[in-house]
């Protein structure tokens, strides 16, 4: 598996194009206990049935992937041993050898589902983050292919899509989303996103000189929020590659190849056109 | 809990949650904090914050060791050899003997100079027992425990404050350590002997004046043939170590239910009265009051007042049936006669001696050990009362268990009358929880529950109403018992709920005359003027309608309006010795409590746990009593002389002085001391539906514990039966590490099934290396792991963990070992056709 | 969405593998993103409307210049294009998770979104492609009189042409909306997608229209050299695409159209969906017997067996390119 290696030249790292306003989570996995409490709490909130996919031998995580009724999902990653089966005894600091981390929807400041959503459903609220209203969504099922990060999914029961709100109705009412009242380590943090990236910043500053060399931000224009999507709302510090975490590390904005992918099929049509036309021609 | 009685004086922990923020050190052993104490685990993280160092000692690699700072494998069952190790280290450490701080605390907080009889021999002497063993009593006498002069008020005991004299306590503690070098540590229990010195430089480093260090322990301490030991063990290294009542210190008992120390300080213990006092018995000689006083009451110190507690406590339970002339109704009080633990009462169930039982909020079926014997024991009831909000295996059993599903009993053959009442849950009824820390908090009610749910509080209230109306004519010695009960809390609602702050109000105690609640348990009478539910939460309720449990102010040293913690409002308990003997922070860093010369009263941040305006040079006369007989610079106010005590002459069945023995069920025998494998003392219950494995049994190889996991709570009534917690941990599994797997030919989620003498269950296998084989005794063992929550009802099922554990208990606080015992494996499942397969 | 996906060899059985191991390549296998959710409705929709638009094209060609001898090709042509453009609509709103509400696709024009482009196209596109059939059903004498004369009456050329913007539209732009997605297989293909359907539906309609002039015996030496003329061109247009396809995808992205059942599929498409009707034509070229209309009527019905699978191939190629970590991480690794 090839590693993301995180350029420190790169000027893009800790900037986002989250707009003026904007609301999000930074999740900071070094202080993740794996507890669950995030997805419980997003359940209870939202009222979701239970997925139960049963035991799935993923270390402890029985979800395994976000989906239309599972908002937020915990992820682990068991690397306590090295290749010759050697337990380590001095750890790292904060989160380290067993990973746990939990997914969320992105709110990407430019947002593969929303532009792809044909009725509109899928709208920007007044905090930037990404909604899919219910009463629209005609269950087309686009959005779905058309996340980088394989959030939003089409539920079985109601045939609409159906993906994490940011708690809009908590937001509302000036309360913050539930996994992060829940969150019982602070490890998810909401509040305004420039002050989350600046937070984010300094501590993975602090964790580097800690030792967690390996600790950097995903969700910035540098990791994450790369290729057109401009910046991850949602936001994470990462001890180890995005693809660890089950993360593209560049994705890209689908929508960026729409019109590139128009022209050239203009152009074929140009010539199947005029081939066709020469074809036909009457001698 | 007896643990930290006996070498402290109360059995509770000795800080808060919120004061680990302060230490520098912090060791969780025999815990697995953040995976089931996330919420208090986030203050472990705010010290990491702020540049602590944590260390998790434990046998796996759990949630908890991802975040921390050193991770220590080790044997289950082997803590107290750990513990040694690193008390051994310390005491002949170039700091500990250099920096004069531990000195200082040791020879005026502790019993360290105090000399211990002649006719004591250590474990040293007498190849693992301790003199005064009765081999064909299995106990011990503990004549022979006692100091060369036994403390009482005005007498100066013998002491070397040199702590050079071999037989004051210091020297005998060391000369029992020193067995517990580096490198035999490492052979009994698998941690690296560099590891060892690393933890034990670690929590030196970490202590002293400007330093401090806590220890987290729960129910992996707890629950084994020598937990209360273990737990000792750790009071004994943070009395020398100095940690004991300061900020950042101390000892967190980490407590599992949301109210389990409510649940012992007005218990449902059998052998204790509300406030820690000792139950009226049968075998002692407390066949009056004025002999109860004789035998439990002690001169010097707290429990001087022990007739205010008692009398207060029968005035409250009996109201004008108790008087003077009868004794204040003593002879009501219902006497224990023996060991009535809820493991002695499984085999007199499965033989008939016991007829009923009525379980609130308890699933035995599955939590209880040698759930197999249970089960059968429940089907020989005639009657059982089973209240919770769910369905459990427990209620259940009649009609559906493993031993119907197999066949092995049908229902038509069980003549136990099951009845099963629905309960309120927490939301749904108005009460406090006192948790962890003995920090009680009120809760209001939110919603009314469903249909025919009601609360805890009303089924008792109704209940006891009922059987006074029952036995209204009854003049025998049991109707009068229940005649002469007070119970006359006004209710209310459309219900008739008692109204728990009228009860509330009797806990906190009231003087009888006028009805005014105390403001403190020194107000607390033993002429029966007052009455008093539980004399530690005196102040709870300090006049009429102000309820301190619902204060919820807090702050950013000891939140002191926020709830409130027995006793007083004390947070951090004994920490008078947070100050020196002369009433000094020991260092502005640590600063908590300290003498204001001025005032000439104890100040800080903290409800001073010792007589406020008592000076730090004051010398009881000779003819003091109760805390006028402790000295100035004595903490610790529940022991008769103040000292904690590291050697402890009466209170501990199996020693003065903690020794590790193998739990009952091990690959091997005691390299420590190999003519006593296991505790001389350990209560067992031999019967052929019990059998235990010989020590080092080759068909059972491998040592297995059980543990909990976040997502589901005990015996899994609460959280097996909610979908959103269900579904994260949706089966039973057993954790392996690959070399085992590797052997026995194990793949991640194969079937396998585990084995013991008891029974089998089956399981899936989580192959991790967060599970390693040890070395012990130079050779490898392999250990295995499950969580114990699952059982069959409920939308997360699995099999009975506990079908595989035995009756088998610690002789002090009738805990059972589930910890560690052996077991054996192989892939594959059950041969039976279940009913139903998972 | 359920946990039914291949997890590939990171779950594969083996004593004392762990955990931790099962991650190490992947996250246990589990699909980085997630597929959608379409399946024969849509791969026939892709299929029906395809050849909708080509037909209506070469219709419109045929007509504008194709001279007399082509009638009959305009005729099949905009008969053809009309049916199969009925049951797209059809197709489309039986795939919707809440078909009641497919008019909500008409809400709003988003110009970045291929689905929305693609609802207002096909309702633009059906309205020509209608006007067209009616008008021709009006030089055939199908309906009254009446009728007849208002019809007569408009420019069909003009109309035509007007139509063969949308015409083109409907039968390329899928490939634009299959790329515009984080599926691997297809984003990283996005330059060849359109013109492949686009070409893959000039080859279908042209063999359709031969098959069906041939069996309505309407087809003349002059008809089939010039459709297969241009069939011939398709085909060869498609091939290359179709393997550049392949190539450009990389081994690991490649690997649903190399391995499995998409990828046996995907070489049959290329053998006896381009392949050997290519052959069967060359066969059957310059002759005009019995054998050589057999040739030509097994030909095209390969190619149609052909464009059908082609979309299926890449529909369900492209369930699994979403189901492969491996191959999302290869196109988001970045440098």
């Amino acid at each position: 598996m090839v590693s993301a290696s995180v350029s420190s030249g790169d000027p893009s790292v800790g900037t986002t194009g989250a707009r003026p306003g904007a609301l999000g989570f930074l999740t900071d996995t070094t202080l993740c206990i794996g507890c669950k409490a995030c997805e419980v709490a997003c359940k209870q909130w939202n009222q979701l049935p239970m997925d139960d996919f049963g035991f799935t031998g993923y270390s402890y995580d029985n979800t395994g992937d976000l989906g239309a009724t599972t908002w937020r999902h915990v992820a682990f990653i068991e690397r306590v041993s090295d290749r010759e089966g050697r337990r380590p005894t001095r750890l790292k600091a904060f989160q380290s050898n067993w990973l746990m981390m939990s997914d969320v929807c992105k709110h990407c400041v430019y947002a593969g589902c929303l532009e792809a959503c044909p009725t509109g459903a899928i709208v920007r609220t007044e905090f930037d983050t990404v909604v899919i209203q219910q009463d629209i969504c005609n269950g087309c099922g686009y959005c779905v292919p058309a996340c980088p990060f394989g959030v939003p999914a089409l539920s079985l029961t109601d045939g609409k899509a159906h993906k994490c709100t940011l708690c809009y109705d908590r937001l509302k009412d000036g309360l913050e989303p539930a996994c992060a009242k829940a969150c019982p380590t602070d490890s998810i943090q909401f509040g305004p996103v420039e002050q989350l990236m600046e937070r984010a910043k300094r501590r993975v500053a602090d964790l580097r000189q800690q030792g967690v060399t390996e600790a950097y931000i995903y969700g910035d224009r540098a990791v994450g929020g790369t290729g057109g999507i401009e910046g991850l709302n949602a936001f994470f510090i990462l001890t180890a590659p995005p693809e660890v975490y089950n993360l593209p590390a560049r994705p890209e904005l689908p929508q960026r190849k729409v019109l590139p992918a128009f022209l050239s099929t203009a152009l074929a049509a140009l010539g199947l056109g005029l081939a066709a036309l020469f074809s036909l021609w009457r001698r | 809990m007896p643990g930290l009685g006996a070498r402290l004086g109360r059995g509770g922990a000795t800080t808060t949650q919120q004061s680990l923020a302060d230490s520098d050190c912090i060791v969780i052993m025999g815990s697995n904090m953040a995976e089931n104490h996330p919420v208090g685990f986030r203050f472990v993280l705010k010290a990491k914050t702020k540049g602590a160092t944590i260390i998790h000692i434990d046998p796996r690699f759990s949630r908890t060791s991802a975040l921390a700072d050193i991770h220590v494998p080790l044997r289950p069952g082997t803590d107290l050899a750990v513990l040694g190790g690193i008390i051994n280290y310390v005491l002949a450490s170039e700091r500990w003997n250099s920096d004069p701080f531990f000195r200082e605390y040791a020879i005026h907080y502790t019993n360290a100079p105090l000399l211990v009889s002649e006719e004591f021999k250590d474990t040293e002497e007498l190849e693992g027992l301790f003199s005064g063993y009765d081999p064909e009593q299995r106990r011990y006498r503990n004549e022979s425990w006692q100091l060369e002069r036994p403390v009482a008020p005005g007498a100066e005991p013998p002491m070397d404050l040199t702590l050079q004299h071999p037989r004051c306590v210091f020297q005998v503690v060391k000369r029992h350590f020193a067995r517990y070098t580096p490198e035999l540590v490492e052979q009994v229990s698998g941690v690296p002997r560099d590891l060892l010195v690393t933890v034990a430089e670690t929590l030196l480093q970490n202590s002293g004046r400007e330093r401090t260090s806590a220890f987290c322990y729960a129910v992996a301490w707890t629950q084994h043939t020598i937990g209360t030991q273990i737990i000792s063990c750790c009071a004994l290294l943070q009395l020398l170590l100095g940690n004991i009542g300061r900020p950042g210190g101390g000892i967190l008992a980490l407590r599992g239910h949301s109210s389990i120390q409510g649940s012992t300080d007005i218990p449902t213990l059998y052998n204790l009265l509300p406030g820690y006092l000792p139950m009226p018995s049968t075998q002692a000689r407390h066949r009056s009051l004025h002999e109860y006083l004789a035998a439990e009451q002690s001169p010097a110190g707290m429990w001087f007042h022990l007739p205010q507690f008692l009398v207060s406590l029968l005035k409250a339970w009996y109201g004008d049936a108790a008087t003077p002339e009868n004794d204040f109704a003593f002879e009501l009080l219902p006497k224990i006669s023996g060991d009535y633990s809820f493991e002695a009462m499984i085999p007199l169930m499965a033989d008939g001696v016991m007829k009923g039982l009525v379980c609130l909020g308890q699933n035995p079926a599955v939590g209880g050990q040698n759930a197999v014997l249970v089960r059968k024991a429940l089907a020989n009831l005639d009657w059982l009362v089973v209240r919770d909000a769910y369905e459990i295996e427990t209620a259940a059993f009649w009609y559906d268990s493993p031993e119907v599903r197999r066949g092995e009993l049908r229902p038509e053959q069980i003549k136990t009358e099951v009845f099963f009442l629905p309960a309120a849950l927490p939301g749904e009824k108005e009460g406090s929880f006192t948790n962890t820390q003995r920090l009680i908090q009120w809760h209001d009610k939110a919603v009314d529950p469903p249909g025919d749910c009601r609360s805890e509080p009303w089924f008792l209230y109704h209940l006891g109403k009922r059987l006074k109306e029952l036995y209204q004519d009854d003049d025998t010695i049991k109707g009068r018992q229940i005649r002469a009960l007070t119970w006359d809390y006004p209710t209310k609602g459309p219900c008739d709920e008692p109204d728990l702050e009228a009860v509330l109000k009797e806990i906190n105690g009231f003087t009888l005359s006028d009805g005014k609640p105390v403001s403190s348990f020194r107000e607390l009478n033993a002429d029966g003027s007052t009455a008093c539910g539980c004399w530690i939460y005196s102040g709870i309720m300090p006049e009429e309608g102000h309820n301190r449990a619902r204060n919820r102010k807090g702050d950013d040293k000891a939140s002191l309006e926020w709830g409130f913690s027995w006793p007083n409002n004390v947070r951090i308990l004994y920490n008078r010795a947070s100050a020196d003997p002369q009433g000094r922070p020991w260092s502005e860093r640590k600063r908590w409590i300290w003498w204001d010369p001025a005032q000439r009263r104890w100040t800080g941040y903290d409800t001073p746990d010792f007589p406020v305006d008592k000076p730090p040079d004051y010398q009881p006369p000779a003819d003091a009593r109760g805390l006028d007989a402790h000295a100035g610079d004595k903490p610790f106010v529940m022991l008769p002389d103040g000292r904690g005590r590291l050697f402890v002459p009466t209170g501990l069945l199996d020693g003065p002085l903690p020794t590790h023995y193998e739990p009952w069920e091990s690959p091997v025998g005691n390299l420590l001391y190999p003519k006593t494998s296991r505790s001389p003392v350990a209560p067992t219950f031999e019967r052929p539906d019990n059998p235990y494995h010989e020590i080092g049994d080759p068909r059972f190889p491998y040592v297995i514990t059980t543990y909990r996991l976040t997502e589901h709570h005990t015996a899994g009534g609460m959280s097996r039966t909610v979908p959103w917690l269900a579904e994260l941990q949706p089966e039973g599994f057993i954790e392996i590490s690959p070399e085992l797997a590797t052997e026995l030919g194990i793949a991640n989620g194969d079937w396998v099934v585990v084995s013991t003498l008891r029974g089998e269950v089956e399981a899936r296998a989580l192959v991790t290396d967060r599970i390693q084989p040890l070395v012990i005794h130079g050779r490898r063992v392999h250990q295995v792991g499950m969580p114990w929550h699952f059982g069959y009802k409920g939308y997360a099922q699995g099999e009975i963990a506990n079908d595989l554990s035995a009756l088998i208990e610690d002789p002090n606080s009738r805990i059972h070992e589930a910890k560690s015992f052996t077991c054996n494996l192989r892939r594959g499942r059950l041969v039976q056709e279940r009913g139903r397969q998972w | 969405m359920g946990m039914r996906y291949e997890r590939r060899w990171e779950t594969r059985r083996e004593a004392g593998r762990s955990a931790a191991e099962q991650a190490r390549e992947s996250y246990y296998g589990v699909p980085v993103v997630h597929k959608p959710h379409w399946k024969w409705s849509i791969v026939l929709y892709f299929f029906l409307g395809g050849i909708s638009g080509a037909s209506y094209v070469i219709a419109t060609l045929a007509r504008l210049a194709g001279g007399p001898q082509l009638h009959s090709v305009t005729r099949a042509g905009r008969y053809l294009s009309f049916l199969t453009v009925i049951p797209a609509p059809l197709l489309l709103i039986y795939d919707l998770g809440r078909p009641e509400r497919f008019h909500h696709m008409l809400r709003v024009l988003k110009l970045r979104s291929p689905m929305s482009l693609g609802a207002w196209g096909l309702v633009a596109f059906s309205l020509f492609s209608g006007l067209s059939a009616l008008i021709q059903a009006g030089q055939d004498g199908l309906l009254g009189r009446w009728s007849q004369q208002r019809l007569r009456a408009l420019p069909d050329r003009l109309i035509g042409l007007l139509g063969s913007g949308p015409a083109f539209f409907l039968s390329g732009y899928t490939g634009v909306l299959l790329a515009a997605t984080a599926v691997p297989l297809w984003t990283k293909n996005f330059l060849l997608l359109g013109p492949l359907f686009l070409a893959s539906s000039l080859s279908n309609a042209t063999s359709a229209l031969l098959l069906l002039l041939t069996l309505a015996r309407q087809v003349s030496a002059e008809i089939s050299d010039r459709l297969e003329g241009l069939e011939r061109l398709a085909l060869l247009v498609e091939l290359a695409l179709l393997l550049g396809l392949r190539a450009n995808s990389g081994p690991v992205i490649r690997r649903p159209l190399d391995e499995g059942s998409t990828g046996a599929v995907f070489r049959g498409v290329l053998g006896a969906g381009v392949l050997a009707p290519l052959l069967l034509q060359t066969l059957a070229r310059g002759h005009h017997g019995w054998g050589a209309q057999a040739l030509r009527v097994l030909a095209a019905v390969l190619v149609l067996v052909g464009g059908f699978l082609v979309r299926c191939v890449l529909l369900f190629a492209g369930h699994r390119s979403a189901d492969d970590p491996q191959a999302t991480f290869e196109l988001t690794r970045g440098r």
